[in-house]
Protein backbone atom coordinates (compact mmCIF):
# COMPACT_ATOMS: atom_id res chain seq x y z
CA UNK A 1 0.00 0.00 0.00
CA UNK A 2 2.94 2.59 0.58
CA UNK A 3 4.40 1.19 -2.48
CA UNK A 4 0.98 1.84 -4.18
CA UNK A 5 0.69 5.37 -2.73
CA UNK A 6 4.14 6.59 -3.30
CA UNK A 7 3.41 5.42 -6.81
CA UNK A 8 0.30 7.88 -7.12
CA UNK A 9 2.39 10.81 -5.58
CA UNK A 10 5.10 10.54 -7.85
CA UNK A 11 2.52 10.31 -10.87
CA UNK A 12 0.85 13.38 -9.40
CA UNK A 13 4.58 15.33 -9.69
CA UNK A 14 5.17 14.08 -12.93
CA UNK A 15 1.76 15.39 -14.24
CA UNK A 16 0.43 12.37 -15.10
CA UNK A 17 -2.65 10.48 -14.39
CA UNK A 18 -6.16 11.68 -12.88
CA UNK A 19 -5.79 15.00 -10.17
CA UNK A 20 -4.76 14.15 -7.49
CA UNK A 21 -6.79 13.12 -4.30
CA UNK A 22 -5.02 11.49 -1.42
CA UNK A 23 -8.27 10.24 0.01
CA UNK A 24 -8.55 8.24 -3.00
CA UNK A 25 -5.24 6.29 -2.61
CA UNK A 26 -5.41 5.97 1.38
CA UNK A 27 -9.09 5.92 2.87
CA UNK A 28 -10.48 6.91 5.93
CA UNK A 29 -10.97 4.18 8.46
CA UNK A 30 -8.63 1.90 6.76
CA UNK A 31 -5.73 1.29 9.51
CA UNK A 32 -2.93 0.19 7.08
CA UNK A 33 -4.11 3.61 5.02
CA UNK A 34 -3.24 5.34 7.91
CA UNK A 35 0.32 3.73 8.60
CA UNK A 36 0.87 4.31 4.92
CA UNK A 37 0.27 8.38 5.51
CA UNK A 38 2.12 8.42 8.15
CA UNK A 39 5.32 6.71 6.57
CA UNK A 40 4.94 8.97 3.62
CA UNK A 41 4.31 12.00 5.48
CA UNK A 42 4.50 15.36 4.16
CA UNK A 43 5.02 13.55 0.84
CA UNK A 44 0.84 12.00 1.31
CA UNK A 45 0.41 15.90 0.15
CA UNK A 46 3.28 16.44 -1.91
CA UNK A 47 1.33 16.91 -5.42
CA UNK A 48 -0.75 19.84 -3.39
CA UNK A 49 2.33 21.86 -3.20
CA UNK A 50 2.21 22.45 -6.49
CA UNK A 51 -0.34 24.64 -6.21
CA UNK A 52 -3.73 22.71 -6.64
CA UNK A 53 -4.44 22.96 -2.79
CA UNK A 54 -7.54 20.91 -1.53
CA UNK A 55 -9.87 22.52 -0.42
CA UNK A 56 -10.51 22.63 3.80
CA UNK A 57 -12.96 20.03 5.29
CA UNK A 58 -12.43 17.43 2.99
CA UNK A 59 -11.56 14.17 3.03
CA UNK A 60 -7.82 14.95 2.07
CA UNK A 61 -8.27 16.49 5.08
CA UNK A 62 -10.21 14.22 7.75
CA UNK A 63 -7.71 11.36 6.36
CA UNK A 64 -4.95 13.23 6.94
CA UNK A 65 -6.07 14.20 10.68
CA UNK A 66 -7.03 10.32 11.19
CA UNK A 67 -3.73 9.39 10.54
CA UNK A 68 -2.03 12.09 12.88
CA UNK A 69 -4.19 10.72 16.20
CA UNK A 70 -3.57 7.34 14.91
CA UNK A 71 0.28 7.72 15.30
CA UNK A 72 1.50 10.36 17.31
CA UNK A 73 4.64 9.89 18.58
CA UNK A 74 5.25 8.60 21.89
CA UNK A 75 7.22 9.71 24.54
CA UNK A 76 10.38 7.68 23.85
CA UNK A 77 10.23 8.42 19.64
CA UNK A 78 13.30 8.61 17.78
CA UNK A 79 13.63 12.30 16.49
CA UNK A 80 13.15 11.26 12.85
CA UNK A 81 9.76 9.88 13.65
CA UNK A 82 8.96 13.51 15.81
CA UNK A 83 10.51 15.11 12.44
CA UNK A 84 8.46 12.99 10.37
CA UNK A 85 5.34 13.84 12.31
CA UNK A 86 5.73 17.12 12.61
CA UNK A 87 6.23 17.68 8.82
CA UNK A 88 2.71 16.24 8.22
CA UNK A 89 1.09 18.88 10.21
CA UNK A 90 3.40 21.15 8.75
CA UNK A 91 2.50 20.05 5.19
CA UNK A 92 -1.15 20.13 6.21
CA UNK A 93 -1.19 23.74 7.52
CA UNK A 94 0.78 24.61 4.22
CA UNK A 95 -0.91 22.56 1.21
CA UNK A 96 -4.44 22.07 2.64
CA UNK A 97 -5.90 25.50 2.74
CA UNK A 98 -7.05 24.67 6.34
CA UNK A 99 -4.90 27.19 8.16
CA UNK A 100 -3.45 25.88 11.68
CA UNK A 101 -7.08 25.96 13.66
CA UNK A 102 -7.85 22.36 14.90
CA UNK A 103 -4.39 20.56 13.89
CA UNK A 104 -2.18 19.11 16.50
CA UNK A 105 0.50 21.18 17.95
CA UNK A 106 3.33 21.11 16.07
CA UNK A 107 6.09 18.76 18.16
CA UNK A 108 9.17 20.26 19.24
CA UNK A 109 11.95 17.71 17.43
CA UNK A 110 15.53 17.25 18.60
CA UNK A 111 17.95 18.99 16.37
CA UNK A 112 21.53 18.22 18.47
CA UNK A 113 22.13 15.59 16.19
CA UNK A 114 22.38 17.80 12.64
CA UNK A 115 25.11 19.15 14.24
CA UNK A 116 27.04 16.43 15.84
CA UNK A 117 26.26 13.15 14.57
CA UNK A 118 29.25 11.69 12.20
CA UNK A 119 28.04 11.72 8.55
CA UNK A 120 27.56 8.32 7.94
CA UNK A 121 24.48 8.06 10.60
CA UNK A 122 23.56 11.85 9.58
CA UNK A 123 23.22 11.21 6.34
CA UNK A 124 21.23 7.71 7.08
CA UNK A 125 18.76 10.08 9.33
CA UNK A 126 18.24 12.72 6.84
CA UNK A 127 17.25 10.57 4.02
CA UNK A 128 14.55 9.31 6.34
CA UNK A 129 12.93 13.01 6.53
CA UNK A 130 13.85 13.54 2.32
CA UNK A 131 9.50 14.23 2.65
CA UNK A 132 10.64 17.46 5.00
CA UNK A 133 12.65 18.69 2.02
CA UNK A 134 9.21 19.51 -0.11
CA UNK A 135 9.33 23.47 -0.54
CA UNK A 136 8.83 25.52 2.44
CA UNK A 137 8.60 23.14 4.95
CA UNK A 138 11.45 22.89 7.95
CA UNK A 139 13.37 26.02 7.11
CA UNK A 140 15.85 25.14 10.44
CA UNK A 141 15.67 22.00 9.77
CA UNK A 142 16.84 22.78 6.08
CA UNK A 143 18.70 25.54 7.39
CA UNK A 144 21.04 23.10 9.46
CA UNK A 145 21.68 20.87 7.21
CA UNK A 146 22.85 23.42 4.69
CA UNK A 147 25.71 23.16 6.56
CA UNK A 148 26.33 19.58 6.64
CA UNK A 149 26.11 19.92 2.80
CA UNK A 150 29.59 18.18 2.17
CA UNK A 151 28.76 16.06 5.02
CA UNK A 152 25.48 14.47 3.07
CA UNK A 153 27.51 14.26 -0.64
CA UNK A 154 29.81 12.17 1.36
CA UNK A 155 26.48 10.07 2.30
CA UNK A 156 25.35 9.61 -1.07
CA UNK A 157 27.96 8.89 -2.28
CA UNK A 158 28.44 5.77 0.36
CA UNK A 159 24.73 5.02 -0.18
CA UNK A 160 25.03 4.80 -4.32
CA UNK A 161 28.07 2.61 -3.48
CA UNK A 162 26.08 0.36 -1.09
CA UNK A 163 23.20 0.15 -3.19
CA UNK A 164 20.96 1.42 -0.62
CA UNK A 165 19.07 3.42 -3.51
CA UNK A 166 16.48 4.94 -1.16
CA UNK A 167 19.00 6.34 0.89
CA UNK A 168 20.89 7.53 -1.83
CA UNK A 169 17.03 9.16 -3.52
CA UNK A 170 15.94 10.79 0.27
CA UNK A 171 19.84 12.16 0.23
CA UNK A 172 19.80 13.39 -3.27
CA UNK A 173 16.38 14.87 -2.69
CA UNK A 174 17.63 17.24 0.09
CA UNK A 175 20.77 18.15 -2.33
CA UNK A 176 18.84 19.10 -4.50
CA UNK A 177 16.71 21.81 -2.19
CA UNK A 178 20.68 22.76 -1.11
CA UNK A 179 22.37 25.73 -1.99
CA UNK A 180 25.98 24.87 -2.37
CA UNK A 181 26.18 21.43 -3.50
CA UNK A 182 30.08 20.42 -4.81
CA UNK A 183 29.81 20.57 -8.14
CA UNK A 184 31.94 17.40 -8.75
CA UNK A 185 29.03 15.12 -7.16
CA UNK A 186 27.15 14.89 -10.40
CA UNK A 187 23.45 15.13 -8.18
CA UNK A 188 21.74 15.53 -11.56
CA UNK A 189 23.28 12.66 -13.13
CA UNK A 190 23.16 10.94 -9.81
CA UNK A 191 19.93 11.10 -9.01
CA UNK A 192 18.95 9.38 -12.45
CA UNK A 193 21.69 7.08 -12.20
CA UNK A 194 19.25 6.06 -8.44
CA UNK A 195 16.48 6.20 -9.89
CA UNK A 196 17.17 3.82 -12.55
CA UNK A 197 19.73 1.28 -10.80
CA UNK A 198 16.88 0.84 -7.97
CA UNK A 199 14.73 -1.20 -10.68
CA UNK A 200 11.71 0.82 -10.08
CA UNK A 201 11.48 0.86 -6.54
CA UNK A 202 8.13 3.54 -5.90
CA UNK A 203 9.83 4.93 -3.02
CA UNK A 204 12.56 5.81 -4.54
CA UNK A 205 10.81 7.35 -7.67
CA UNK A 206 9.20 9.61 -5.54
CA UNK A 207 12.20 11.05 -4.42
CA UNK A 208 13.88 11.65 -7.42
CA UNK A 209 10.83 13.13 -9.29
CA UNK A 210 10.12 15.50 -5.83
CA UNK A 211 13.48 16.46 -6.94
CA UNK A 212 12.73 17.60 -10.28
CA UNK A 213 9.43 18.71 -9.55
CA UNK A 214 10.00 20.75 -7.06
CA UNK A 215 14.19 21.90 -7.39
CA UNK A 216 14.97 21.23 -10.92
CA UNK A 217 17.56 18.70 -10.44
CA UNK A 218 18.06 15.02 -12.49
CA UNK A 219 16.22 13.68 -15.35
CA UNK B 1 38.29 13.84 9.33
CA UNK B 2 40.36 16.60 11.65
CA UNK B 3 43.81 18.51 10.29
CA UNK B 4 46.61 18.46 12.85
CA UNK B 5 49.35 16.47 14.21
CA UNK B 6 47.73 13.00 14.16
CA UNK B 7 48.67 10.20 16.55
CA UNK B 8 52.11 9.96 16.18
CA UNK B 9 52.71 6.96 18.69
CA UNK B 10 50.40 5.30 16.95
CA UNK B 11 51.47 5.82 13.67
CA UNK B 12 54.95 4.70 14.53
CA UNK B 13 53.50 1.53 16.12
CA UNK B 14 52.12 0.45 13.14
CA UNK B 15 55.43 1.44 10.98
CA UNK B 16 57.51 -0.18 13.32
CA UNK B 17 55.27 -3.44 13.71
CA UNK B 18 54.73 -3.57 10.41
CA UNK B 19 58.58 -3.55 9.23
CA UNK B 20 59.35 -6.02 12.08
CA UNK B 21 56.99 -8.08 10.08
CA UNK B 22 58.28 -7.58 7.14
CA UNK B 23 62.18 -8.56 7.98
CA UNK B 24 61.01 -11.50 9.46
CA UNK B 25 59.44 -12.25 5.92
CA UNK B 26 62.32 -11.28 3.86
CA UNK B 27 62.90 -15.22 3.03
CA UNK B 28 59.18 -15.07 0.98
CA UNK B 29 61.00 -12.14 -0.34
CA UNK B 30 63.93 -13.48 -2.26
CA UNK B 31 63.84 -14.35 -5.78
CA UNK B 32 64.21 -17.83 -6.99
CA UNK B 33 66.82 -18.85 -9.62
CA UNK B 34 64.56 -18.76 -12.38
CA UNK B 35 62.83 -15.51 -11.68
CA UNK B 36 63.82 -14.57 -15.43
CA UNK B 37 62.34 -17.70 -16.40
CA UNK B 38 59.62 -19.67 -15.35
CA UNK B 39 58.78 -18.38 -11.86
CA UNK B 40 55.57 -16.01 -11.84
CA UNK B 41 56.27 -12.70 -11.30
CA UNK B 42 53.39 -11.94 -9.42
CA UNK B 43 54.74 -13.56 -6.51
CA UNK B 44 58.48 -13.38 -7.10
CA UNK B 45 59.43 -9.55 -8.70
CA UNK B 46 55.79 -7.56 -8.13
CA UNK B 47 56.70 -8.80 -4.11
CA UNK B 48 60.33 -7.27 -4.24
CA UNK B 49 59.19 -4.77 -6.19
CA UNK B 50 56.94 -2.96 -3.74
CA UNK B 51 59.16 -3.87 -0.73
CA UNK B 52 61.64 -1.50 -2.66
CA UNK B 53 59.09 1.05 -3.79
CA UNK B 54 57.28 1.26 -0.32
CA UNK B 55 60.43 0.79 2.22
CA UNK B 56 62.11 3.79 0.13
CA UNK B 57 60.34 6.57 1.45
CA UNK B 58 59.93 5.54 4.75
CA UNK B 59 64.39 4.96 4.76
CA UNK B 60 64.69 8.37 3.88
CA UNK B 61 62.02 10.72 4.87
CA UNK B 62 60.27 8.94 8.33
CA UNK B 63 61.03 11.55 11.20
CA UNK B 64 62.92 8.70 13.30
CA UNK B 65 65.96 7.57 12.81
CA UNK B 66 65.80 3.89 14.23
CA UNK B 67 62.61 3.28 11.61
CA UNK B 68 64.79 4.84 8.95
CA UNK B 69 67.18 2.19 9.55
CA UNK B 70 64.89 -0.41 9.65
CA UNK B 71 63.27 0.15 6.55
CA UNK B 72 66.65 0.87 4.73
CA UNK B 73 68.31 -2.71 5.87
CA UNK B 74 64.91 -3.73 3.76
CA UNK B 75 65.65 -1.65 1.05
CA UNK B 76 69.54 -2.74 0.94
CA UNK B 77 67.84 -6.06 0.85
CA UNK B 78 65.97 -5.70 -1.92
CA UNK B 79 68.73 -4.10 -3.98
CA UNK B 80 71.09 -7.17 -2.90
CA UNK B 81 68.16 -9.61 -4.40
CA UNK B 82 68.42 -7.82 -8.15
CA UNK B 83 71.91 -8.84 -7.96
CA UNK B 84 72.43 -4.91 -7.67
CA UNK B 85 70.89 -4.44 -11.06
CA UNK B 86 72.19 -6.99 -12.63
CA UNK B 87 68.79 -8.44 -12.98
CA UNK B 88 66.98 -5.79 -14.85
CA UNK B 89 69.65 -6.40 -17.35
CA UNK B 90 68.42 -9.60 -18.02
CA UNK B 91 64.31 -8.70 -17.56
CA UNK B 92 65.37 -6.04 -20.22
CA UNK B 93 67.09 -8.68 -23.10
CA UNK B 94 64.07 -10.97 -22.18
CA UNK B 95 61.08 -8.28 -23.02
CA UNK B 96 62.50 -5.22 -24.63
CA UNK B 97 59.50 -3.73 -24.67
CA UNK B 98 58.25 -4.32 -21.28
CA UNK B 99 57.68 -1.52 -18.86
CA UNK B 100 57.85 -3.35 -15.92
CA UNK B 101 61.67 -3.97 -15.43
CA UNK B 102 62.20 -0.06 -16.14
CA UNK B 103 59.72 0.92 -13.54
CA UNK B 104 61.37 -1.56 -11.04
CA UNK B 105 64.60 0.11 -12.00
CA UNK B 106 63.77 3.25 -11.34
CA UNK B 107 62.84 2.95 -7.83
CA UNK B 108 66.69 1.74 -7.25
CA UNK B 109 68.08 4.78 -9.80
CA UNK B 110 65.97 7.08 -7.54
CA UNK B 111 68.02 6.25 -5.07
CA UNK B 112 71.20 6.57 -6.67
CA UNK B 113 71.69 2.60 -7.13
CA UNK B 114 72.21 2.13 -10.61
CA UNK B 115 74.09 -0.89 -13.08
CA UNK B 116 75.41 0.03 -16.03
CA UNK B 117 74.62 -2.24 -18.32
CA UNK B 118 71.11 -1.82 -17.73
CA UNK B 119 71.54 2.40 -18.11
CA UNK B 120 73.37 1.35 -21.63
CA UNK B 121 70.09 -1.08 -22.73
CA UNK B 122 67.52 1.80 -21.45
CA UNK B 123 68.76 4.05 -23.39
CA UNK B 124 67.96 1.91 -26.84
CA UNK B 125 64.87 0.59 -25.92
CA UNK B 126 62.98 3.06 -24.44
CA UNK B 127 64.23 5.50 -27.35
CA UNK B 128 62.65 3.28 -29.89
CA UNK B 129 59.09 4.68 -31.35
CA UNK B 130 57.31 1.09 -30.55
CA UNK B 131 58.62 2.61 -26.42
CA UNK B 132 55.69 5.18 -26.94
CA UNK B 133 52.99 2.38 -28.31
CA UNK B 134 50.19 3.61 -25.79
CA UNK B 135 50.23 0.82 -22.79
CA UNK B 136 47.25 -0.95 -21.56
CA UNK B 137 45.32 2.40 -19.21
CA UNK B 138 46.67 6.40 -18.38
CA UNK B 139 47.91 5.21 -14.52
CA UNK B 140 50.28 3.04 -16.06
CA UNK B 141 52.03 5.44 -18.52
CA UNK B 142 52.09 7.57 -15.71
CA UNK B 143 54.40 4.98 -13.61
CA UNK B 144 56.16 4.64 -16.48
CA UNK B 145 56.84 8.42 -17.03
CA UNK B 146 57.35 8.32 -13.65
CA UNK B 147 59.93 5.57 -13.82
CA UNK B 148 61.95 7.16 -16.81
CA UNK B 149 61.65 10.92 -14.36
CA UNK B 150 63.42 9.33 -11.75
CA UNK B 151 66.33 7.20 -14.17
CA UNK B 152 66.39 10.58 -15.97
CA UNK B 153 65.98 9.01 -19.27
CA UNK B 154 63.75 11.48 -21.92
CA UNK B 155 59.99 11.12 -21.14
CA UNK B 156 58.25 9.52 -23.84
CA UNK B 157 54.74 11.73 -23.24
CA UNK B 158 53.67 14.93 -21.76
CA UNK B 159 52.42 13.66 -17.76
CA UNK B 160 49.75 16.48 -17.68
CA UNK B 161 47.84 15.58 -20.66
CA UNK B 162 48.24 11.66 -19.30
CA UNK B 163 46.77 12.65 -16.07
CA UNK B 164 44.09 14.47 -17.75
CA UNK B 165 42.92 11.16 -18.59
CA UNK B 166 43.07 8.82 -15.92
CA UNK B 167 40.18 8.29 -13.05
CA UNK B 168 41.37 10.86 -10.76
CA UNK B 169 42.09 13.55 -13.74
CA UNK B 170 38.63 13.33 -14.99
CA UNK B 171 37.35 13.68 -11.59
CA UNK B 172 34.47 11.46 -12.48
CA UNK B 173 31.30 11.51 -9.86
CA UNK B 174 32.43 10.04 -6.70
CA UNK B 175 29.44 7.56 -6.64
CA UNK B 176 30.71 5.67 -9.91
CA UNK B 177 34.49 4.92 -8.05
CA UNK B 178 34.45 0.73 -7.84
CA UNK B 179 37.47 -0.94 -6.24
CA UNK B 180 39.35 -0.94 -9.30
CA UNK B 181 38.91 2.67 -10.30
CA UNK B 182 39.51 2.63 -6.51
CA UNK B 183 42.79 1.27 -6.90
CA UNK B 184 43.25 4.06 -9.98
CA UNK B 185 42.83 6.55 -8.34
CA UNK B 186 45.62 6.40 -5.13
CA UNK B 187 47.86 5.24 -8.39
CA UNK B 188 47.37 8.36 -10.46
CA UNK B 189 48.17 10.23 -7.12
CA UNK B 190 51.12 8.32 -6.21
CA UNK B 191 52.67 8.52 -10.14
CA UNK B 192 51.88 11.91 -10.25
CA UNK B 193 53.64 13.16 -6.82
CA UNK B 194 56.29 10.47 -7.14
CA UNK B 195 55.10 8.43 -4.48
CA UNK B 196 53.92 10.99 -1.85
CA UNK B 197 57.99 12.94 -2.38
CA UNK B 198 56.55 15.86 -4.63
CA UNK B 199 53.05 15.91 -3.13
CA UNK B 200 52.78 20.02 -5.27
CA UNK B 201 52.35 18.37 -8.26
CA UNK B 202 48.55 17.17 -7.54
CA UNK B 203 46.67 20.05 -8.81
CA UNK B 204 44.77 21.94 -5.85
CA UNK B 205 41.33 21.14 -8.06
CA UNK B 206 42.44 17.68 -7.63
CA UNK B 207 43.48 18.04 -4.35
CA UNK B 208 39.90 19.79 -3.53
CA UNK B 209 38.03 16.71 -4.80
CA UNK B 210 40.11 14.04 -2.99
CA UNK B 211 39.49 16.08 0.50
CA UNK B 212 35.76 15.98 0.11
CA UNK B 213 35.89 12.62 -1.04
CA UNK B 214 38.20 10.48 0.07
CA UNK B 215 36.09 10.37 3.89
CA UNK B 216 33.33 8.53 1.80
CA UNK B 217 35.76 6.19 -0.03
CA UNK B 218 37.63 5.12 3.12
CA UNK B 219 34.20 4.62 4.47
CA UNK B 220 33.27 2.16 2.05
CA UNK B 221 36.10 -0.02 2.13
CA UNK B 222 37.13 -0.24 6.21
CA UNK B 223 33.24 -1.30 6.14
CA UNK B 224 34.70 -3.88 3.43
CA UNK B 225 37.54 -4.42 5.74
CA UNK B 226 39.70 -4.31 2.26
CA UNK B 227 42.48 -2.87 4.23
CA UNK B 228 45.32 -2.86 1.17
CA UNK B 229 42.70 -0.33 0.21
CA UNK B 230 42.03 1.70 3.21
CA UNK B 231 46.00 2.25 3.77
CA UNK B 232 46.16 2.98 -0.07
CA UNK B 233 43.36 5.64 0.39
CA UNK B 234 45.36 7.09 4.21
CA UNK B 235 48.40 7.24 2.48
CA UNK B 236 46.35 9.98 -0.64
CA UNK B 237 44.66 11.68 2.27
CA UNK B 238 48.20 12.07 3.41
CA UNK B 239 49.25 13.89 0.50
CA UNK B 240 46.87 16.51 0.32
CA UNK B 241 48.03 19.87 1.28
CA UNK B 242 47.23 20.48 5.22
CA UNK B 243 46.55 16.92 5.17
CA UNK B 244 43.56 15.51 7.12
CA UNK B 245 43.75 13.03 10.01
CA UNK B 246 41.52 10.66 9.86
CA UNK B 247 41.94 9.35 13.64
CA UNK B 248 38.98 6.78 13.19
CA UNK B 249 40.32 5.35 10.09
CA UNK B 250 43.34 4.64 11.75
CA UNK B 251 42.60 3.03 14.44
CA UNK B 252 40.70 0.57 12.66
CA UNK B 253 43.68 0.18 10.40
CA UNK B 254 45.49 -0.40 13.74
CA UNK B 255 43.24 -2.70 15.13
CA UNK B 256 43.24 -5.22 12.10
CA UNK B 257 47.56 -5.20 12.69
CA UNK B 258 48.00 -8.46 14.22
CA UNK B 259 50.70 -8.81 17.33
CA UNK B 260 53.41 -9.65 14.87
CA UNK B 261 53.08 -6.65 12.90
CA UNK B 262 51.22 -7.78 9.83
CA UNK B 263 48.09 -6.38 8.09
CA UNK B 264 45.74 -8.83 6.45
CA UNK B 265 44.73 -7.57 2.85
CA UNK B 266 41.06 -8.02 3.35
CA UNK B 267 39.18 -9.04 7.16
CA UNK B 268 40.64 -10.33 9.97
CA UNK B 269 44.14 -12.43 9.91
CA UNK B 270 43.51 -15.90 9.23
CA UNK B 271 46.73 -17.40 10.20
CA UNK B 272 47.53 -20.06 7.76
CA UNK B 273 50.06 -23.10 8.61
CA UNK B 274 51.48 -22.56 5.14
CA UNK B 275 53.66 -19.31 5.71
CA UNK B 276 53.86 -18.97 1.86
CA UNK B 277 50.47 -18.16 2.36
CA UNK B 278 50.68 -15.83 4.99
CA UNK B 279 53.08 -14.37 3.07
CA UNK B 280 50.69 -13.38 -0.15
CA UNK B 281 47.68 -12.70 2.30
CA UNK B 282 49.35 -9.90 4.36
CA UNK B 283 52.71 -8.09 2.67
CA UNK B 284 51.02 -5.90 0.53
CA UNK B 285 48.93 -4.56 2.95
CA UNK B 286 51.37 -4.33 5.28
CA UNK B 287 53.46 -2.54 3.33
CA UNK B 288 50.95 -0.42 2.40
CA UNK B 289 50.49 0.51 6.16
CA UNK B 290 53.97 1.41 6.31
CA UNK B 291 54.13 3.96 3.50
CA UNK B 292 50.93 5.00 4.20
CA UNK B 293 51.60 5.86 8.33
CA UNK B 294 55.19 7.06 7.18
CA UNK B 295 53.67 9.57 4.78
CA UNK B 296 50.76 10.33 8.01
CA UNK B 297 53.74 11.18 10.00
CA UNK B 298 56.06 13.08 7.61
CA UNK B 299 52.23 15.39 7.96
CA UNK B 300 52.20 14.93 11.35
CA UNK B 301 55.35 16.63 11.67
CA UNK B 302 55.20 19.43 9.37
CA UNK B 303 51.56 20.23 10.86
CA UNK B 304 53.82 21.06 14.31
CA UNK B 305 57.28 21.73 13.34
CA UNK B 306 56.82 23.06 9.52
CA UNK B 307 57.54 21.38 6.75
CA UNK B 308 61.70 21.88 7.34
CA UNK B 309 61.54 19.37 10.60
CA UNK B 310 59.81 16.20 8.17
CA UNK B 311 62.13 13.82 6.48
CA UNK B 312 65.81 14.15 5.61
CA UNK B 313 66.09 15.52 1.79
CA UNK B 314 63.67 18.15 1.75
CA UNK B 315 60.64 17.20 -0.22
CA UNK B 316 60.13 18.96 -3.75
CA UNK B 317 58.09 21.56 -3.11
CA UNK B 318 57.75 23.23 -6.78
CA UNK B 319 54.86 22.39 -9.03
CA UNK B 320 56.31 21.08 -12.07
CA UNK B 321 56.49 17.77 -12.74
Amino acid sequence: MIADAATGVALALRGEGDPYALSRTLRQGDALALAAIRVLGADALAPYALGHRAGPGGEDESVVREALAAYPPGVAASDVSVWSYRGLIEASHAFLNGGADGWPRPPEAGAGWIGTDPWPRLSHRASQLAALALPGLAPGLAEALAARTDDLSRGFVRAVRRQDWLQAAGLGRWLARLPEVPPTLGLDGGLAFVRQMSGGDARVALHVVAARRFHGRGW
Amino acid sequence: MTGGRGDPALLDRLVGDGLGWLDGARASFRLPPDVTTDADPNTTLKPLGELAELTELTRTAHPRREIRERADALFAFAWQETGEGELFAELIRGEPRATYPVELYGIFAQAGLRHAAVEELLVTTTGLRGWRVAREDHTRTLGVLNAERRIGLPRHAAADAEFAHTGLGLLPEPWTLDRKAAYGVTHDVFHLTDWGRARRRLPAAHAGYLRLWLPAWLECWLEEQLWDLVGELLAVTACLPDAPYDAAAWQRLAAAQTSDGAVPETGTATRSADPAETFLACYHSTLVTVFAGTLARIAATEAADGPAAAGRPPFESEAAP
